[in-house]
């Protein structure tokens, strides 16, 4: 059976081997982004099942990356933005740009864990 | 072919001036190539470094999520985290790699919450960098002490409360801001009990950074202001004036009327603000009988409380000063006539051209 694909866009290196080695666990295929750069010719390539995203991020934010994957590659693939204390405004910005679910740092790996069944589910 | 001897009588035969800018560009020229060589080696170093505290951050970021998940849920040590404390507590000594241990530990620790938090606070008891920060309180150089204090800030170390709260009216500003964050970060509200005894001024940016301190934490339950409110130290009841504004300390009422008479004009100004703010009805009065008395700015700030708190008996003083000489009264005034008695407002439009101000009147009209 194919394991689903998850791309993951995360500057701290520590959080992103963190998540990685908890998703992967749970039986999924992680795909890593530094930036929102990289993230998005991984979600181009990849067309992954989940998208797990970090606002802040250099080069390209976590908020274009939304923008991109639903208005230029009309792609419907489930979006989760992690977001810092602070951000409020950006977490709405994310949701009116069509993300499916937020959470703010600091956050619990396990809970992410049960948002990403529930949404892949 | 020209021999030494003769590149010499060559050189010789110039004039001066032609030889001293032979000699000065040999000497460019040599200082360039040394220059490029020390450049080159510098680089190399640094690339070498970068290398290396690369290789660090991969093992040690590795060793840690192993760290992590090899939590047994108990308050016992499984082997795996007993080996990785161990190799760890070898590796701390080092300064270049307990630099990187500490910002890996630090990165992670801000970003997730609840047991694995905790944990890394453990593993930083654990390997001993805890020692590190503390003995760095012990050294004579300030920024290595405001250095240690962050460190116990950024790692929620309650523990050296004793080491760091004598650091509280020390002679370097850095120090002091320092110990203020500690005890904010680690107290909340009791951990500004340092006001108490402060000597030093709390400047603007200290105070800001208090409050965003503050404003993190989901307990927002303030304990007693009064007593920074009748501080000696007038940083420290602006301070306390900024505290009531924000959590609405209505109870301060009076202790913030009787600093409507406080020596300093920015208390004074600001204590209008914050009466304003928390509905301070009660002084009112007492500042429309002295209101000759004070200064244009507390003046403007008076007007600023009763166009928010004016009711129909204010309508007298306020006819007084339609016609203040500052511009700002006078703007404040007609919107509060405006919002008490509208015609008595519609009918300034007849006055005569020489005892009204038309253009203000329009605007005033317009909003």
């Amino acid at each position: 059976m194919n394991k689903q694909k998850i791309v993951l866009a995360e500057d701290n290196s520590t959080l992103s081997l963190l998540l990685k080695f908890r998703l992967e666990k749970e039986g999924y295929e992680l795909l890593m982004a530094v930036d929102g750069k990289e993230a998005l010719e991984l979600v181009e390539l990849h067309k992954p099942d989940l998208i797990l995203t970090d606002i802040m991020m250099p080069f390209v934010s976590g908020l274009e990356v939304i923008s991109h994957v639903r208005n230029k590659l009309s792609m419907d693939t489930p979006v989760i933005v992690f977001s810092s204390a602070g951000q409020e405004e950006m977490v709405l910005k994310a949701f009116n740009l069509g993300a499916n679910d937020f959470m703010g740092k600091p956050f619990s790996p396990n809970e992410l864990v049960i948002r990403v069944k529930r949404l892949l589910a | 072919m020209l021999d030494y001897q003769s590149i010499v009588d060559y050189f010789e035969k110039f004039p001066a001036l032609i030889q001293l800018a032979w000699v000065l560009s040999a000497l460019i020229t040599v200082t360039i190539v040394l220059l490029t060589i020390y450049l080159k080696v510098i680089r190399s170093v640094l690339r070498k470094k970068d290398i290396e505290i690369n290789k660090f951050k991969e093992e040690y970021e590795g060793a840690l999520v192993e760290y992590l998940y090899a939590d047994q849920g108990d308050d016992n040590f499984s082997q795996v985290q007993t080996a990785i404390i161990l190799k760890l507590k070898k590796d701390v000594p080092s300064k270049s790699r307990r630099k990187i241990i500490i910002k890996i530990l630090y990165n992670l620790m801000n970003e997730v919450s609840g047991e694995m938090s905790e944990s890394i606070k453990t593993l930083y008891y654990e390997t001993g960098l805890i020692d590190y920060a503390l003995a760095r309180l012990k050294n004579k150089n300030w920024y290595v002490i405001a250095k240690g204090i962050g460190e116990l800030t950024r790692f929620k170390i309650e523990e050296a409360y004793v080491d760091v709260n004598h650091f509280i009216n020390h002679k370097r500003k850095e120090i002091r801001k320092e110990t203020q964050l500690y005890l904010v970060n680690m107290f909340r509200f009791d951990g500004l009990s340092f006001l108490n005894t402060l000597e030093s001024p709390l400047s603007e940016w200290d105070q800001v950074q208090l409050l965003e301190a503050l404003q993190k934490f989901d307990d927002q339950q303030i304990c007693d202001i009064e007593p920074w409110l009748k501080s000696t130290n007038e940083t420290v009841v602006l301070f306390a004036l900024k505290l009531a504004q924000m959590y609405n300390q209505f109870e301060t009422k009076d202790v913030l009327i009787e600093l409507l008479s406080h020596k300093n004009k920015e208390i004074r100004i600001f204590v209008i603000e914050v009466l304003t703010h928390l509905y301070g009805i009660e002084a009112k009065d007492m500042l429309k009988a002295n209101f000759n008395a004070l200064s244009l700015e507390e003046q403007i700030s008076f007007f600023g409380l009763l166009e928010k708190l004016v009711v129909p008996t204010d309508e007298p003083f306020v006819e007084k000063h339609l016609f203040h000489k500052n511009f700002e009264i006078q703007l404040l005034a007609l919107k509060i006539l405006k919002s008490i008695n509208i015609e008595k407002f519609e009918g300034l439009s007849n006055l005569p051209a020489h005892e009204k101000s038309p253009a203000m009147l329009k605007f005033v009209k317009s909003i």
